[in-house]
């Protein structure tokens, strides 16, 4: 698969998780994420990622139950009770303990859901992608931000490997390890990725990446002026419905301002590639439905017309299970089509095993 | 005139006195220019006046003007100036971006929007002038250090330079890979004429090559012809050094020059009498068929050594040949899966700081630990670790670190900061030190400060084995040398056999007058 349609589906992923409240949605996303991770491409090292953010997933699943059990209090169903202790009104009122709820419970395990969910599919993408390949599809608006994202993961090794090696000089010097030694350990290892960093930045300066071409003024004014302007819409929108139409104007003239900033840029810094990655037409098709899918699913939710909500406190009902809802909870499915029929070959993104080690 | 540099003094933000003064020079198209001179002399920000990272990114104070190419360095963009002068940086892994061999050199001709047929003409002259063909869809972590560099070399010749600068471009790599770079970058310059300066401390390779050296020493910068150069630095090629003493003139740079030139004046020359063979004592170190594997792939496959007291090994060999991992399983820094080893004939404690109480390893790169504000504190640091009865002051003046004792070691040249990294780590003064390329990118000064520690230490009982490819350093004060190949030992002789004319590592000067070692040791 190619990194513009790995990238469609992490995105759609992303979207239907977090537009999705009912569990037995979000329930067949988790399971079409795990089994898309189960089939797809990985090295031995992309694997220990997948491995890594599966533990932390479960790890926070955990987490957003508990929080939500120990401080909501709110529900009819009580499975226990537990001493109460109420915060000052001062601190915001917080209660923590009291009445364990079902629905309390029901809520955790949704987030946490959706939160290994999109966990589980970064993981996925990460594996099967290299952010290089990322870094030079994103556009010429984005590149710098880009560009440092990839450089901190090419740091991010050497850094870890700086890590081992400080340790073995402390302890060769005779030091023992306990937190009382961390010093010894943290300053050099900052110390260092500061100068790694420092270095690897001169050596981009003297290639002239780090320098853009100079962006004029009335262009820096377009994207200064389009946050204020989303940001308004959403207010709008959200807190005096009696003028939504206002809310879509400046909405408009939001988005309107970040394109032509972005589109000025564009034409102001103009890239080329050198190897353009082909896919074949079902495979374009999918990848880019996936990026309108996931706008249409975040766009549906902001109107409220996704019928994919669920709300455990309105007396914990029984979720509703729709053709619709779950026709969007299986549309994260469609790379088993393409994987299925490339099973054990290596992703364009990462090289197989055998390659790293020649 | 490529470049013409009038009246520079620049001083770095936080420095208090100027790292160049009143530099006034100039650069002819074509020219190959080797910048040499003493660690923290200025060299590495000299060659920064060139692409206009000094001022540009460095910051600082600056008077004076840098004409590169007909244009101001101090003023035009570095994103242009990359266009013109290209740079290429010791470290070969901090500056690639990109994974892939072709997508790493097309990076940076992608973000200059060139087309795709054009891009693939560059990118396949490059390829070819450096003779990496074949790594082009290579990944580059799958690369050694020298195709790393070259890699480098290609990503910047690809924009087009007319100037190429390379800062130390071969220090951190082992001689075969730093052999591949120097090969490449004088093909380079021989069939594109393109102008080069090359900051280098190893001058055995780069000299011989140059049209011209600058020699920068405490900010200042002079021109000057190599064998006018190589007549009074002392840390010219050993070769070049002897050809001094003799008086020969021309003054060669390469054994096959003093042969062409001067076969009648060497026939004549005598060895010293080499000194006696210093007495060693007892065993202080004894490893047996130490085997060790790093998962499948065997690191030691039955290497045996023995250390007595007043001896210093060095232990030499290719890469991967099992050196760092022989130095390693002595201090328990890894677990031999076979074989024995004794500390003075006994069972070795147990712990990494137990064993280097004994055996102190001063591993690659220790200047990475230092940590503390000054130099005082770091060795005052390392003696309270080890309990150590030595005064601070006692400690100081032994290292030779009593001036700088108040300095912060982060500020201090890269000879300075890896004199006090090897203090640091022998602060408590062990019976074996164990060093892993303690000469690797120091200059000629940092050489002579360990080779005295070492003869200090040998000489009151201790002894020392230092892992090392460079030969020269090596003879000066090794006294016997150990190759090891595949995790075994390959051969274990005496320094004079194996340094020697007709032994397998001979020296420059041996090359020249069997019997000898160094310059020092032919009678004029």
């Amino acid at each position: 698969m190619s990194t513009v349609a790995w990238t469609g589906w992490v995105t759609l992923v992303m979207a239907v998780a977090l537009t999705t409240t009912n569990p037995l949605y979000l329930t067949i996303v988790l399971l079409t994420v795990i089994l898309v991770a189960a089939i797809s491409p990985k090295t031995e090292g992309a694997g220990l990622g997948i491995r890594f953010m599966l533990v932390l997933g479960l790890a926070l699943f955990v987490l957003s139950i508990g929080v939500a059990v120990i401080n909501t209090g709110s529900g009819e169903h009580v499975l226990l009770t537990l001493p109460r202790l109420d915060a000052p009104d001062k601190l915001g009122g917080l209660s923590l303990g009291g009445d364990i709820t079902a629905e309390a419970v029901v809520g955790g395990a949704i987030r946490g859901t959706v939160i290994l969910s999109i966990l589980l599919g970064f993981a996925v993408f990460s594996a099967a992608v290299s952010p290089h390949a990322v870094l030079r599809l994103a556009p010429a608006v984005l590149f710098h931000a880009g560009l440092v994202i990839t450089i901190g993961l090419a740091l991010l090794p050497s850094t870890l490997a700086d890590l081992q090696r400080i340790r073995e000089v402390q302890a060769l010097r005779g030091r023992a390890a306990g937190i009382r030694e961390l010093p010894a350990i943290v300053v050099p290892v900052v110390m260092g990725g500061l100068d790694r960093a420092m270095r690897f930045a001169e050596a981009m300066e003297a290639r002239g990446y780090a320098t853009p071409p100079p962006v004029p003024a009335a262009t820096r004014l377009l994207g200064m002026a389009s946050a204020p302007l989303l940001i308004a819409a959403a207010w709008i929108w959200f807190y005096y419905p009696e003028i939504r139409w206002m809310g879509v104007l400046a909405a408009v003239a939001g988005v309107a301002a970040v394109l032509l900033w972005g589109w000025d840029i564009a034409r102001r810094r103009r890239t080329t590639r050198l190897n353009v990655e082909r896919e074949p037409l079902l495979l374009f098709v999918a990848g880019r439905a996936s990026f309108l899918l996931a706008a249409g699913a975040v766009l549906a939710d902001l109107g409220g017309w996704l019928p994919t909500s669920y709300n455990p406190f309105a007396g914990l009902p029984a979720p509703e299970f729709g053709a619709v809802g779950a026709l969007l909870a299986l549309a994260p499915t469609w790379p088993l089509l393409f994987l299925a029929s490339a099973e054990g070959r290596p992703s364009e993104g990462r090289a197989a095993p055998e390659a790293v080690l020649q | 005139m490529i470049a013409t540099l009038d009246r520079v003094t620049y001083t770095y933000p936080a420095g208090h006195s100027p790292a160049l003064r009143q530099i006034q020079l100039t650069l002819d198209e074509g020219r190959f220019v080797v910048v040499a001179g003493p660690s923290a002399g200025g060299k590495s920000t000299f060659l920064r006046l060139f692409n206009g990272l000094v001022p540009q990114f460095s910051g600082g104070r600056f008077e004076g003007r840098v004409r590169v190419c007909g244009r101001d360095a101090t003023r035009t963009p570095s994103r242009d100036l990359a266009l013109t002068a290209g740079m290429v940086f010791q470290d070969p892994e901090a500056q690639s971006i990109v994974d892939r061999v072709e997508d790493e050199i097309a990076f940076a001709l992608e973000q200059r929007g060139l087309r795709p047929s054009e891009m693939r003409a560059r990118i396949d002259g490059v390829l070819r002038a450096l003779a990496i063909e074949h790594l082009r869809d290579r990944r580059l972590t799958t690369l050694s250090g020298g195709e790393r560099q070259r890699v480098a070399i290609a990503a910047v010749l690809a924009l087009g330079p007319r100037l190429l600068l390379l800062d130390e471009p071969t220090s951190q790599l082992d001689p075969d890979g730093a052999e591949l770079v120097v090969d490449a970058i004088h093909r380079l310059h021989g069939e594109r004429g393109l102008t080069t300066l090359v900051v280098e401390h190893r001058l055995d390779r780069f000299l011989p090559l140059a049209d011209d050296v600058v020699h920068v020493a405490d900010g200042a910068a002079a021109r000057l012809a190599p064998r006018r150069f190589a007549a009074a630095y002392a840390g010219a090629p050993a070769v070049a050094r002897l050809g001094r003493r003799l008086g020969l003139d021309p003054l060669p740079l390469t054994p096959a020059e003093a042969y062409a030139g001067h076969a009648a004046a060497l026939a004549a020359l005598r060895p010293r009498p080499l000194p006696a063979r210093p007495p060693v004592g007892a065993e202080l170190i004894g490893a047996r068929g130490l085997e060790l594997a790093y998962g499948s792939i065997a690191a030691l496959a039955g290497a045996s050594l023995v250390l007595k007291e007043g001896e210093i090994l060095a232990l030499m060999g290719p890469n991967a040949s099992g050196k760092s991992s022989l130095l390693r399983a002595i201090v328990g820094l890894a677990e031999p899966g076979a074989g024995e080893l004794h500390f003075g004939g006994e069972r070795p404690p147990e712990g990494v700081a137990a064993r280097s109480a004994f055996a102190g390893l001063v591993p690659q790169q220790p200047a990475l630990a230092l940590y503390q504000a000054t130099v005082a504190e770091e060795i005052a640091d390392s003696l309270a670790s080890r309990r150590s009865a030595l005064s601070l002051a006692a400690a100081l003046a032994r290292w030779g670190l009593t001036e700088i004792a108040e300095r912060d070691p982060r500020d201090l040249s890269v000879g300075q900061q890896q004199r006090v990294a090897i203090a640091a780590m022998l602060a408590h003064e062990p019976p074996v030190w164990l060093l892993d390329e303690p000469t690797r990118g120091a200059d000629p000064a940092t050489k002579t400060w360990l080779a005295e520690r070492l003869r200090v230490h040998t000489a009151s009982g201790g002894a020392a084995i230092i892992a090392t490819h460079d030969i020269e350093a090596a003879a000066a004060i090794a006294t016997r040398v150990v190759r090891l190949d595949g995790g075994r030992v390959d051969f274990d002789l005496p320094a004079t056999v194996a340094f020697g004319a007709g032994g397998p590592l001979p020296t420059q000067v041996a090359q020249l007058v069997p019997g000898a070692l160094l310059p020092e040791d032919v009678l004029v």
